[in-house]
């Protein structure tokens, strides 16, 4: 008698096979798509950002700026003039004070006419880009003019530019004005008894020679500048990646530069790691060589614990006591030959660093004490073997045996804080600058915007296509491919290790 | 033939059983176990052992496994003392006449005179310089010549030199698997042991490399105590002056090799032997 084939396994089979296959294909059509979609998005931005800062040019922005930036240098100027008063009030006597108040008046008087100028230019220039954004169409200011559209005014782009040049001249004869005012100003500055200010003053008359010395330079610079000239079209990437603004929805010109981002996230990521990667791996070592079983079924669930902390928590735990208390103890008077302390921000680079910090741990000390715990036994007892005692075997067998498990679950854990986004949202003081790095160390005091950060905050408040959102997918992409190329390297790593140990 | 290839400048000796001379038991005895009782925890392995390990001679544990033999022998280096709650329950052991289990006794000096070799060969993953090296690093030699002078004549006593002379500083990992055993056992000389020890140190290799180890481990019983486990009954018989059998823990019978070979004074050692068991 014959057999039937058992045909209704083989169907079962199959549907298994179909169940878990379509599984593993939707996840990597979904994964696919997301991809996809960040690249339509973010790459349109190249476009959007060159056609702004052609426009920058065309409309004259830039020829203002560059009036802006020798304005801008003289109120820095006045400004280093009244930290130099603020020294002098506790050494120098009345008369001195007085005297030096009138000087620095005059000094910041002396810019009055040059302001002028920056401020007359920039409405023109302004007017003139609102203008031909209207026209052109293709810039978005966030619909922020939107309903004068209907009322476009004819545009006489060649005679406000022509305007716009005749400041040059101006510029000249203000400059001229300038650099006699402040040379006979000079003559007339008080001098000083104590040492220090002495010498900080003498410093600030060599920067106020430079200052002066710069202003031809200038004039060349706008007798030189051309509106015709066209802006390269790689200047639309190189502005992004290595633009140290990040200046959105301002009434002027937006720029959209990752570099202060970026560094607030570097930052706060090397804060991170420099506190959770001497824990993370000295505790792993800790369990996987030292502790008695006891220990380790205490210490080992513990710490991967922190792991299920949700991130607004911490960061709640952040703001209300890692902050506060950090600024608390810079005003203790113990630290104060700490040259940065006390610290004026609570919410810092520092705050939200040792906050990631926490949560890099778990992953840091699961990841080095798997490694650890896998290389072989017979290494371990061969060292031991030969008299070598504890310290030395870690040190020199076990370690280094695991390194590449170890430096990839820093990489992880790298990875793992960059990406976090809660916990520097609410701590890290999303001020958008690059930390002033002339304080040395004080740096890491100082509050930073993050890339996980902006987008956070700003995804919600923009228009749905405007450079702005692109601008802020090309933050995610940029995101994106460092997590990708720090899990590679990782990936790479673990390879190696496993076949290192064979 | 990859090995036969490596290995041109020792060609593979067929290793002759030759008949071992028995040596009187002229001196005191190297190792000496008294009344040992062993255990894991409340899991007792070993008990009431008596045995005196005679000195520059090969001694071989054989025995069925889990009878205990291995256990013993890590007992002499106290490689015990890494397994949680493994401990000597009673009795003593002693090397010279110290007790090695006193709470004074260095283990690190006691390892440096107990050298060990491993079932499964176990080198660094470090240079093959470093490996033999790595035991007088550990004990705090730094000068450079010393090193190189010790290495040298640690792989010259491990037949090792002639090999791997040229290539010091790549991977030991480069080694075939009885290269990598013989420089196990180089790197154990290296520290200058008096006693080595050996768990079943051929049990991962085959015959040409076997043949290689067993007359390396022939050529080291005129300078060390060489104390061996082995399952391999002819191993035990081509390249031990004496043997013990064990059997659930306890010494069956101790006595020169060709006595247990040929007319073991036990039931059990001469049914083991002849393969009725075990």
């Amino acid at each position: 008698m014959a057999v039937p084939l058992p045909v209704r396994r083989w169907h079962a089979d199959s549907l298994i096979k179909a169940f878990f296959g379509s599984n593993a294909l939707i996840a990597i059509v979904v994964l696919a798509l997301i991809t996809i979609f960040l690249f339509r998005e973010g790459f349109g931005f190249f476009g959007k950002n060159l056609a702004n800062i052609r426009l920058y040019r065309r409309a004259g922005l830039e020829y203002v700026d560059i009036l802006r930036d020798s304005a801008n240098s003289h109120a820095a100027l006045s400004r280093s003039l009244n930290d130099i008063r603020k020294r002098a009030a506790a050494t120098e006597s009345a008369d001195t004070l007085s005297r030096f108040d009138e000087f620095s008046t005059a000094f910041s008087d002396s810019a009055e006419n040059l302001n002028g100028l920056v401020s007359d230019a920039g409405d023109k220039a302004v007017a003139l880009r609102d203008a031909l954004a209207l026209l052109i169409g293709d810039v978005d200011h966030s619909g922020e003019n939107s309903e004068q559209g209907a009322a476009t005014p004819p545009i006489d782009e060649a005679g406000t530019i022509a305007a716009l040049r005749a400041n040059t001249a101006t510029f000249a004869t203000t400059a001229a004005a300038l650099d006699r005012t402040i040379r006979d100003l000079l003559k007339t500055a008080p001098s000083f008894q104590d040492a220090i200010t002495k010498r900080a003053f003498e410093y600030w008359t060599k920067k106020v020679d430079g200052y002066l010395a710069s202003l031809p330079a200038t004039t060349k610079k706008l007798q030189a500048w051309n509106p015709e000239r066209p802006v390269p079209a790689y200047r639309a990437v190189t502005s992004f990646l290595f633009g140290r603004d990040w200046i959105t929805a301002s009434f002027w010109q937006d720029w959209y530069g990752i570099i202060p981002l970026f560094v607030g996230s570097f930052l706060v990521s090397i804060v991170a790691l420099a506190i959770a990667v001497p824990f993370g791996v000295a505790s792993a070592i800790y369990v996987s060589e030292v502790a008695q079983p006891a220990e380790k079924r205490f210490i080992k669930p513990y710490v991967e614990f922190i792991a299920a902390i949700p991130s607004v928590v911490l960061g709640f735990f952040g703001i209300a006591v890692v902050g506060q208390t950090i600024r608390h103890v810079s005003q203790s008077s113990f630290f104060h030959w700490v040259s940065f302390f006390p610290i004026s921000e609570r919410l810092n680079i520092f705050t939200a660093g040792s906050l990631l910090a926490l949560m890099a741990v778990s992953t840091i000390f699961t990841l080095a004490e798997d490694a650890l715990r896998n290389v072989p036994r017979g290494f371990v007892e061969a060292s031991y073997a030969l008299g070598a005692n504890r310290l030395q075997t870690v040190g020199r067998v076990i370690v280094p045996a695991s390194l590449s498990g170890i430096v990839s679950a820093i990489l992880l854990g790298f990875g793992r804080v960059i990406g976090e986004t809660m916990v520097v949202l609410l701590c890290a003081g999303n001020r958008i600058a690059i930390p002033d790095f002339t304080q040395g160390l004080g740096a890491f005091f100082q509050p930073v915007h993050t890339m996980t950060g902006i987008i956070a905050q700003e995804m919600g408040e923009v228009v749905r296509g405007s450079i702005h959102y692109r601008a802020l997918f090309m933050v995610g992409l940029a995101l994106f491919a460092i997590t990708l190329a720090t899990n590679y390297a990782a990936q790479k790593l673990v390879a190696r290790y496993r076949m290192s140990i064979g | 033939m990859v090995i036969m290839e490596k290995e041109t400048e020792h060609p593979a000796p067929p290793f002759e059983p030759q008949k071992v001379a028995e040596p009187e038991p002229q001196e005191k005895a190297m190792i000496t176990v008294s009344d040992v009782d062993f255990s894991y925890g409340a899991h007792q392995v070993l008990f009431d052992v008596n045995l005196e390990i005679p000195p520059r001679a090969v001694t071989a544990f054989i025995g069925p496994s889990g009878c205990g033999k291995t256990t013993l022998l890590r007992c002499f280096n106290r490689m015990n003392d890494l397994i949680d709650g493994a401990h000597v329950s009673a009795g003593r052991i002693e090397l010279e006449g110290h007790d090695i289990n006193a709470p004074d006794i260095d283990v690190v000096e006691l390892r440096r005179r107990v050298g060990m070799v491993f079932q499964k060969s176990n080198p660094f993953p470090k240079s093959i310089y470093d490996n033999v090296a790595y035991g007088l690093r550990v004990l705090g030699a730094t000068k450079k010549s010393r090193i190189n002078e010790a290495v040298e004549k640690s792989l010259r006593a491990a037949a090792l030199w002639g090999e791997v002379k040229d290539r010091l500083d790549s991977s030991a990992y480069g080694l075939s698997g009885g290269q990598q055993q013989r420089l196990c056992i180089a790197r154990a000389l290296a520290v200058e042991p008096e006693v080595i020890l050996m768990d079943e140190p051929c049990s991962a290799l085959d015959p040409i490399a076997t043949a290689k180890v067993e007359e390396l481990i022939y050529q080291l019983r005129e300078n060390f105590t060489i104390v061996i486990v082995t399952h391999n009954m002819q191993q035990a018989g081509r390249c031990s002056n004496y043997t013990a059998f064990f059997y659930l823990g306890r010494l069956i019978e101790f006595g020169a090799t060709s006595k247990i070979f040929s007319n073991p004074s036990e039931r059990q050692t001469e049914d083991y032997i002849t393969g009725r068991f075990g």
